[in-house]
């Protein structure tokens, strides 16, 4: 971990991300208001220092809203990409250490999926289902495992051709042992810097659904409904399609910078300079 | 990120960025620079001439409004056909085509008599033969019209002599009147033996009204010319434009633009940004008209505990309408306790709306048998919670609206969550089947006042309109009655009576009723303001442009 954060980009990655997470974390605690609660009588100010980031079209304080949306974001985020970690590791292992017919069956799966344009197969998912927060972290991770099942089928490739597994083999090691012990632990470095990467794209399908109506429902916020709310309004209530608009774009660009830094550190291939 | 807050708040915050891109823009399409010192509050006498243009949402399918059924298309041939019947700026009957009309002392028969000498644009007369050839063509069932449905009730249709139209029907239907003030007369000459479906008349039509086509640029723009023989008397502006632009967005910059006169626009728009804008409001002048619908929460009537007349009496006073007008209309609109349009002849003065009295509403489901037992906020009966789903689809003012309800329901105990759905799925899923608590949806606002598909018992089955389930014997026969009397004043007791009855049961809650906004350019003089009833189109013909105020024209 230090010499990741050695790393510059990692290192600001990691800034932003962790000030995110601080701020939606204390957010009952900073903001200023009831992110819910409604005030007809102040309908769509501007940012003053009453409220710092203006009021919504239903006068709800947008700061307080953006905190709170910043949750949901994050959970988003970490929540789908556990799902379709967990699922990309146990498929790429079964693929990468069993090879033949299985191997054969799982990868033209994942061929089958990168086929479908993950956007719309999720748009057409949640259409069937309730639109909820719950829904949406499964069905993203459902639809994103693809990445990793690659990654650790190669890694397992790769490694099973080692000498220290092929040592172990020859001494008698289980496939249990074989898998946990030297081939997963071994695999790990690539799969964590996807994962970064996975949390910027969960965090833009969550904010894309949400802009379309068919993710995080009314009242709650979340940074993509407070923009849809702000489309009608762009025209003079800047301050409701800026600020969730930035707050995404500093979010998937810290999780990007994190990511991109860890595999310089990590991935002897892709490396500039250490 | 100081420094960069800064600069994004003295960069949006500066209107000058946009006038200076409008001004560019101008100056780019070649518009007369003059534009921004040409005063146009200067009252001038009405002159002839000028060009008018507005905006359709999209092209119209064809401009014979039974086959085409857009509303571009009849935005468009409003201004070319004629009908027997209009109604007049206060929404009372008045002749169009037809000089007077009489309705038999049964109430079965009415004879139409038409005015002296009209004529087609062409030239050649316009005869009751036409009147009836219409009739005939939308009753006929090789033609594909969603409008044939009041015209087949007609057991007989004569004409007399060339100046008469006779129509009986098999028992006095009082929406007969109004059926007559919505059918466009076609001309017989030209299409006569034509396949009314298919007929290169939808795209050059003949017509009698103050206006005629000149050119239809497919995918651009309609222009009409004014006609010199039309059976009203001359319009005094010269051409209508009607120009195809499918996005309110564009619309507005278009406006801005001083590329058309005219648009709809959104509350926001008319409560906020028009007057924070001092050079829009040198140049346009803002009407408001009665709305054309009104917005409601609708119970499942068929459900717990909606079939208990106190849950829905307290959720109507749990709602403060007032605060949804002010918050999803920006003050642009007015609750309603009737379902037909505020001020006009329909509505019974002696309604008011439930009032905002949430310690009304405690009561009303304290009596029902709901108590919150176990201290969480929300009531329970029975150790069921009352909670619910509000469905609407996805409209801005809809779900706004329904946030709005599901706080008010709160602080009285009601749990609501809210869906938003897609409009094939809501209407098919939910509303067909029946399966919902509440909808958040609207009715339209319409001119006459039978409302007997939306509220007779009989009408209850899956696509019908009737998908609460109200039943009432009492509404029942009044509104069988309100169809049978033609007598209005007679007919208007009825349907007051009707309005409070339905008022008192409370199987809706009306919400609001929003004005129709527009803004016109000031270019355009003699438009009635305040609005009449009908809206300011009703004198459209008096409408001129001074010739001061012209845009530059360039000749084609």
């Amino acid at each position: 971990m230090k010499r990741a954060l050695s790393n510059p980009l990692a290192l600001s990655g990691f800034i932003i991300i962790s000030g995110i997470f601080l701020l939606a974390l204390f957010a009952p605690l900073i903001a200023p208001y009831d992110p819910d609660a409604i005030d007809v009588k102040a309908i769509l100010l501007n940012p003053s220092s009453i409220h710092l980031m203006g009021t919504d079209g239903l006068g709800r304080d947008v700061f307080s809203r953006m905190l709170f949306g910043a949750r949901i974001s994050l959970l988003v985020g970490l929540v789908a990409v556990g799902i379709a970690t967990a699922i990309g590791i146990v498929l790429g292992a079964i693929a990468g250490y069993y090879r033949g017919w299985v191997d054969v069956v799982i990868m033209r799966t994942v061929d089958v999926m990168l086929s479908i344009p993950t956007f719309f197969l999720i748009l057409a998912v949640i259409a069937f289902l309730t639109p909820s927060i719950w829904n949406i972290m499964i069905v993203i991770g459902l639809t994103s495992w693809m990445g990793v099942t690659r990654l650790v089928r190669a890694e397992f490739l790769s490694l099973r051709n080692r000498e220290f597994v092929m040592a172990s083999e020859t001494l008698g090691a289980s496939d249990k042992r074989l898998i946990f012990k030297h081939l997963l632990p071994n695999s790990m470095t690539p799969v964590i810097v996807s994962s970064v990467l996975g949390v910027a794209s969960a965090v833009l399908i969550e904010s894309g659904l949400s802009f379309l109506g068919l993710g995080v429902q009314a009242p709650q916020a979340s940074w993509g409904n407070i923009l849809t709310d702000g489309k009608e309004y762009i025209q003079f209530a800047w301050w409701l399609s800026l600020f969730p608009g930035f707050a995404i774009l500093i979010t998937v660009l810290g999780y990007n910078l994190f990511g991109e830094g860890l595999r310089d550190v990590y991935d002897p291939r892709s490396s500039k300079s250490r | 990120m100081v420094y960069m807050r800064d600069y994004f708040f003295s960069v949006l915050n500066s209107n000058r960025v946009v006038a200076l891109l409008l001004v560019t823009s101008l100056a780019a399409c070649g518009r007369s620079p003059v534009d921004q010192v040409v005063n146009y509050d200067i009252e001038y006498p009405p002159e002839d001439g000028g060009t008018m243009i507005d905006a359709t949402r999209g092209e119209p399918g064809g401009l014979i409004t039974m086959i085409a059924g857009d509303a571009a298309a009849s935005a468009v041939s409003q201004n070319i056909f004629n009908s027997l019947l209009r109604y007049d700026k206060n929404l009372e009957f008045e002749g169009e085509l037809a000089e007077s009309w009489q309705i038999s002392p049964d109430q079965r028969v009415i004879t139409f008599k038409l005015k002296p000498d009209l004529k087609w644009a062409d030239g050649k007369p316009l005869t009751s033969a036409d009147v009836l050839f219409t009739w005939q063509l939308l009753t006929d069932d090789k033609t594909r019209t969603p409008y044939g449905s009041d015209y087949k009730l007609v057991i007989k249709a004569e004409t007399p002599d060339a100046r008469t139209f006779r129509v009986t029907y098999a028992e006095p239907y009082a929406p007969a009147v109004n059926s007559w003030a919505g059918m466009d007369v076609l001309p017989k000459h030209l299409l006569e033996g034509q396949d009314i479906n298919n007929t290169p008349f939808a795209r050059n039509p003949v017509g009698s009204h103050y206006y005629k086509l000149e050119k239809w640029r497919p995918g651009e723009q309609i222009s009409l010319v004014r006609n010199t023989l039309s059976t009203q008397g001359p319009a005094r502006i010269d051409r209508l434009v009607s120009r195809f632009i499918p996005d309110e967005a564009s619309q507005f910059l278009e406006l801005m633009a001083n590329n058309i006169d005219t648009m709809a626009l959104s509350p926001v728009q008319y409560a906020r940004i028009f007057p924070a804008r001092p050079e829009l409001q040198q140049k346009f002048a803002l009407y408001k008209e009665l709305g054309n619908s009104y917005t409601y929460l609708g119970f499942n009537l068929k459900r717990k505990p909606f079939n208990d007349i106190r849950v829905r009496k307290a959720i109507n006073y749990a709602i403060n309408k007032q605060e949804l007008i002010d918050g999803v209309l920006l003050g642009m609109g007015e609750p309603v306790a009737s379902p037909y349009k505020p001020g006009t002849r329909w509505t019974n003065p002696n309604l008011s709306p439930y009032s905002y009295d949430p310690a009304r509403a405690r009561e009303l489901l304290r009596e029902a048998g709901f108590k919150d037992t176990n201290g969480d906020g929300i009531l329970e009966r029975n150790g069921k919670p009352l909670t619910f789903e509000i469905l609407t689809n996805q409209n801005k003012q809809r779900e706004m609206s329904a946030v709005l309800v599901q706080r008010r329901l709160k602080e009285v105990g009601i749990d609501v969550k809210i869906r938003v759905l897609e409009w094939a799925s809501f209407i098919g899923r939910f509303i067909k089947t029946g399966d919902f608590d509440m909808v958040l949806l609207g009715w339209q606002l319409a001119i006459d006042p039978d409302q007997y598909a939306i509220w007779h018992s009989s009408q209850q089955a899956p696509g019908q309109f009737n998908f609460i389930g109200y039943k009432n014997q009492r509404v029942d026969r009044l509104l069988e009655r309100g169809r049978m009397e033609l007598n209005p004043d007679k007919r208007m007791k009825i349907y007051h009576e009707f309005a409070e009855i339905l008022l008192e049961d409370s199987p809706i809650v009306y919400l609001f009723a929003g004005y129709g906004l527009q803004a016109m350019h000031k270019r355009i003089k003699g438009i009635d303001n305040p609005a009449p009833p009908k809206g300011i189109g009703h004198n459209s013909q008096d409408w001129y442009i001074p010739r001061p105020l012209r845009r530059t024209e360039i000749s084609q």
